[in-house]
């Protein structure tokens, strides 16, 4: 009876590979493509890759958390009044 | 002549009022962003308002080798670039450049394949908070920095990174891969040492 029970969403798929025999090379592409570097091809080799290889996925859910902490919660600072002052003055005195 | 207008660019006949439109207008709405790279930089104020100020005088004094209307924030960022290892990377404790390219060297190299994965889950990373980030980033040597920097805060393509940094596209894609393996390994080490990531089941 249990073999025949439809798989939880949960359970890892029977292909899901769980060693990655090209990780340096997958971690290279997943950067390129969260980077927008990458070609519709290599989305879809990535697409592939996220369904099928467990330390693929791990690693993309990574790399695209570093980005965002990157991108998102980094303090940004504003250009100082002053200097923004002083930088128009020597300008004005220029030509 | 600096270094910085070493290419190729033909010389702009632009008129002063050109000039101060152009500096206006395409020049200072990216003052926060260089400010904020000459500080990333530096990790100076000091240092950040001189070495904006430095670029901005002479994107000034060589506003006729700039072509209106192209990438103006990617020809303000490699003017900044080269004045900072130009005038401030000397005086800095930053370790020499020959160190950095023996580093650069060995992970370029054939044993880069086997390099190991670094051991740090994305649910640990969203627990950090800005200033831990930082932190981590600071502690990379500056070249490794440079290239998160343009890439993931500022939004740089390769290719204008390339440009910025006078570098092939090869070596952009290689230098942020390994200064992106070393900001997770000092990301890893934080978080290990706040004990974020104790239940870790390995
Ligand atoms: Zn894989």
């Amino acid at each position: 009876m249990q073999t025949s029970l439809p798989k939880s969403p949960s359970e890892v798929p029977r292909s899901m590979k769980h060693t990655c025999e090209h990780q340096s090379d997958c971690l290279k592409f997943i950067q390129m493509v969260l980077d927008g570097a990458a070609t519709e091809k290599d989305l879809d080799q990535l697409q592939r890759n996220l369904e099928s290889c467990q330390p693929c996925i791990e690693m993309y859910h990574l790399e695209k958390e570093v980005k965002a902490l990157l991108q998102n919660r980094m303090e940004k600072r504003c250009c100082p009044e002053q200097l923004i002052e002083s930088i128009r003055t020597r300008i004005a005195t220029f030509s | 002549m600096p270094e910085t207008m070493s290419d190729t660019t033909p010389t702009r006949g632009y008129t002063d009022d050109q000039k101060y439109q152009i500096f206006n207008k395409e020049f200072m709405p990216h003052i926060d962003s260089m400010y904020n790279f000459a500080f990333r930089l530096t990790m100076d104020e000091d240092d950040a308002n001189d070495l904006v100020q430095d670029t901005y005088l002479k994107a000034f004094r060589f506003i006729s080798s700039f072509e209106q209307g192209t990438n103006a924030k990617a020809w303000l960022f490699r003017i900044l670039k080269n004045s900072f290892i130009n005038d401030y990377r000397k005086k800095s404790k930053e370790p020499a450049k020959v160190d950095y390219q023996d580093v650069e060297t060995t992970y370029n190299s054939e044993d880069s394949e086997t390099e190991h994965t670094v051991d740090l889950r994305a649910e640990t990373v969203s627990d950090l908070i800005g200033d831990e980030v930082a932190t981590a980033l600071n502690s990379l040597p500056v070249d490794f920095r440079t290239v998160i920097i343009l890439c993931d805060i500022e939004g740089f393509t390769y290719e204008e990174m390339a440009k910025i940094l006078d570098i092939p596209i090869g070596t952009v894609r290689s230098r942020l891969h390994r200064a992106r393996n070393l900001l997770k390994e000092k990301l890893r080490d934080y978080a290990a040492s706040m004990g974020y990531n104790e239940n870790i089941d390995d």
